[in-house]
């Protein structure tokens, strides 16, 4: 029987598998539509072209710079939120794969991690597309941090699927729990309202010290061409290092009894 | 395996959240709810054997005794709750045959997908591909997605992957039966050949000419213990002899 570490080691190591179950759902994606996910695109295209004109009103914005502010931070929004709430359903949904074969279950969250980060590639693609034609001075070399960016993103995104993975699976009521708490975060994170429009005490809770606030920042700055603040990758390692810290112990202990939750 | 028990807790309206944080809150004074917080069931207990190589055996039991769950204890999908399982070499199993991925994949990334989750890598299952267009004979169905299939088409696709496996240790659930008569006939055919190729086979059975045939030692399983272990024959007409006891006296119990 394998260990806790053994299983995330021997999982990574299939980069082979959970490369194909990602791109699989991917595939199915495309399956019997024309645009397959860029459908979510579609949908973030609307709602940029919506939310843009009020926000640029709401907060005397310039819409060449409040646009593009808006679907970046959208877009990683999403690939954020989305992999937040799939999390939830890792081991519920699978459970026809490992219920009837020995498997490591870090394959599942490791396979969660990269759909998501190939769905972002996705919306990257036509983002960069409109700001190369509309505002082609945006882009400098700080577009580069977005590979450190995405990294961490991929770090983060794979304890949080394993944490929530087990966590939902014993108690269903998390998952509503979790959908709750993501529906808030959109609206006190700076997503749709410029960060700098913020100061005291709202500023620290919502904006320094969000989190989430800075894992969009890793990705919104280079993608407006300006760096991430050195504060937001200090956030997030303090995050990663005590989410793999929480993540490991809880795997340990509870990996057995996944089988017998589902 | 030594002496490994596996008891499955049922949950059912109590699963959740409330249920746990009210018993933490309240544990020291509900103790007999504490206890008795989720329903058990034992699947397997006290299961004590040792297998070496060349070993074939037959699991038989009626439905219920623990044939499936001492299968997926041995392939490692659930982890005994009580003493240890010991496994030296690969172990390959094929329960449901179809690995159902999803049904909307074709017949070929099924394939594909399945055989990775049985540990090939895509180079290797794809070298496998003319021997199962061969063996499921499913021809041009194989670029239709699965949920197109009859039961019986499934069977065979999932058995074409079984037979390309090279399992050191093969744990095999049923499986073969669906099927028309001739495929059930290669079906069987290319059982046996697996047999011989994997060091040890674990098979469970309901079918005695299948059991007789490959297996060369038997376990009769009830109520998840293993009442005797030893030669088919005797372990089989053990069996049967249990059965006819029991349908003699259905009312008296």
């Amino acid at each position: 029987m394998t260990t806790a570490s053994e299983d995330l080691v021997h999982g990574l190591r299939r980069y082979d598998l959970w490369g194909r179950i990602a791109f699989m759902e991917i595939k199915r994606r495309y399956r019997r539509t024309v645009i397959g996910p860029f459908w979510s695109t579609v949908s973030l295209a609307i709602l940029i072209a919506i939310m843009g004109t009020v926000g640029t009103g709401l907060w005397k914005q310039h819409p060449s710079e409040y646009i593009p502010f808006l679907a970046s931070g959208m877009m990683v929004w999403l690939m954020i939120s989305t992999m937040i709430t799939e999390s939830c359903s890792l081991f519920i949904n699978s459970q026809h794969l490992f219920s009837r074969i020995r498997m490591d279950y870090s394959i599942l969250a490791y396979a969660l991690m990269w759909r998501n980060l190939l769905g972002f590639f996705h919306n990257l693609a036509i983002y960069l597309l409109v700001v190369v034609i509309f505002v082609p001075g945006l882009f400098n070399v700080s577009i580069l941090w977005i590979f450190p960016g995405l990294l961490v993103i991929a770090l983060n995104s794979v304890w949080v699927a394993l944490l929530l993975g087990t966590a939902c699976v014993r108690f269903r009521d998390v998952q509503q729990l979790i959908i709750t708490i993501l529906q808030i975060s959109l609206f006190v994170t700076p997503v749709f309202w410029p960060p700098q429009l913020l100061t005291g005490m709202t500023k620290y809770l919502f904006v320094d010290f969000n989190p989430l606030s800075s894992f969009i920042d890793v990705i919104r700055a280079p993608l407006l061409g300006k760096s991430p603040m050195l504060s937001s990758y200090a956030i997030i390692l303090a995050v990663t290092v005590l989410g793999w810290l929480a993540t490991f112990h809880l795997f340990s202990r509870f990996r057995k009894r996944i089988a017998f939750w589902v | 395996m030594d002496s490994v028990g596996l008891d499955f807790p049922i949950y059912g309206m109590q699963r959740s959240i409330r249920r746990a944080l009210f018993h933490n809150a309240a544990g020291g004074f509900i103790k007999k709810d504490l206890q008795h917080r989720y329903v058990t069931v034992t699947a397997l207990s006290g299961v004590t054997f040792q297998l070496n190589d060349g070993d074939r055996l037959g699991l038989i039991g009626h439905n219920g005794a623990g044939k499936s769950s001492l299968l997926k204890v041995l392939a490692g999908v659930y982890h005994p709750t009580r003493g240890q399982v010991l496994v030296d070499g690969k172990i390959t199993s094929l329960f449901e045959l179809a690995l159902g991925v999803d049904s909307d994949d074709t017949g070929y990334e099924t394939v594909v997908t399945a055989g990775m989750l049985l540990g090939m890598t895509q180079a290797e299952i794809e070298s496998k591909i003319p021997e199962i267009e061969r063996f499921s004979e499913l021809g041009e169905y194989l670029s239709l997605p699965v949920r197109t299939y009859s039961m019986g088409m499934t069977t065979r696709l999932g058995f074409s992957l079984a037979t390309v496996l090279e399992p050191e240790i093969l744990l095999i659930d049923e499986g073969i039966g669906a099927g028309d008569a001739r495929f059930t006939e290669r079906a069987s055919k290319r059982l046996h050949e697996l047999a011989k190729q994997s060091a040890i086979m674990v098979l469970a059975s309901h079918t005695d000419d299948l059991i007789r045939s490959i297996c060369n030692k038997a376990a009769l399983l009830n109520s998840g213990r293993i009442i005797r272990i030893g030669p088919v024959d005797e372990i089989l007409s053990d069996y049967h002899s249990e059965k006819a006891r029991l349908e003699a006296q259905p009312a008296a119990e």
